[in-house]
């Protein structure tokens, strides 16, 4: 198949390219933090930066929905199940904080200010969502709803398989173990499995 | 001073390497799956870098759509693999996954 066109030109817009840099750099220092840190909470917050830092990567060099999606959904559906993890097994505690008091108030007026102000440079300037506009990418929606339709079906159908499949792994009974564990009440304190099975 | 498919790629590369490095090196069911999430990640970069500075570039979206299916694949792994762990961290209290913890 030949070629048409030339290919596309790297990035050259110096603020560009060290905003790039930038956020490969955190993003690779987030990984391994997440991958070391022996403390999961951190790790896990550290997995969820990770993932902030990959749709800035993708405000530069993608589709600006890809980048809402990986922002809005994958990203907080992420940090949701791993924080739902932690609240069901070792007890990640409630925040004392509750809500409406002065702390949660100014912290929500702080972020609302930097969504705010993110939007206002991106509506003003277009920074960096232009550098990629111009590979013929403004229809990303009509694209995938046409020509990938029925990847999304099945993409639908494959999250919708996984999170009826991790409720019924949640729900279900733990299966009696070859060592003789399986059993979700208290454990004695000497470690010893529990003979209680719940079938 | 530019920022091309080079430089994404290796990267992409990196990060594959720490996620495989969760995986193999770390015993706990958290830290392995996170390893997991890094190596999805990974390769949806290399879509979209793709698209953005390579060949893909005639083709605009599809980089960017396989990374869409990418994440979402990743989401259910994570939801799947989560429920897991639950049951594991149910079954010894603990997230690690050691073949030999009696």
């Amino acid at each position: 198949m030949p070629l048409i066109g030339a290919l596309p030109q790297p990035i050259t817009s110096a603020p560009l390219v060290l905003f790039v840099y930038l956020v490969l750099i955190l993003l690779l220092g987030s990984a391994l933090a997440s991958v070391l840190l022996r403390n999961t909470v951190y790790a896990i917050a550290a997995f969820a930066a990770g993932l902030v830092l990959v749709a800035l990567l993708y405000l530069a060099i993608a589709p600006f929905l890809l980048v809402a999606v990986q922002l809005l959904v994958f990203t907080t559906v992420s940090a949701a199940f791993l924080i739902g993890l932690l609240r069901a097994t070792t007890g990640l505690r409630t925040s004392s904080v509750g809500r409406l008091s002065p702390e949660w108030i100014v912290g929500a007026a702080v972020s609302a200010v930097m969504f705010a102000l993110l939007a206002l440079v991106l509506g003003a300037t277009s920074w960096p969502v232009q550098f990629c506009c111009g590979l013929g990418a403004e229809n990303f929606g009509a694209v995938l709803g046409n020509t990938y339709a029925v990847g999304l079906a099945v993409l639908a159908v494959i999250l919708g398989s996984a999170a009826l499949g991790s409720g019924l792994l949640l729900a279900a009974p733990t299966l009696p173990s070859p060592r003789g564990g399986g059993s979700t009440s208290s454990r004695s304190p000497g470690g010893g499995g529990s003979t209680t099975v719940r079938r | 001073m530019s920022a091309g498919l080079n430089l994404i790629l290796v990267a992409s590369a990196a990060l594959f390497v720490v996620g495989v490095f969760g995986v193999v090196a770390r015993r706990s069911a958290v830290v392995m799956l996170l390893g997991t999430q890094f190596m999805f990640i990974a390769g949806a970069i290399a879509f979209v870098a793709f698209a953005r500075f390579g060949l893909g570039a005639l083709h605009g979206t599809a980089g960017a759509t396989m990374a869409l299916f990418a994440g979402a694949i990743a989401v259910a792994e994570l939801a799947v693999g989560l429920a897991m762990a639950a049951l594991v961290y149910r079954e010894h209290r603990s997230f690690a996954l050691d073949a030999d913890r009696g």
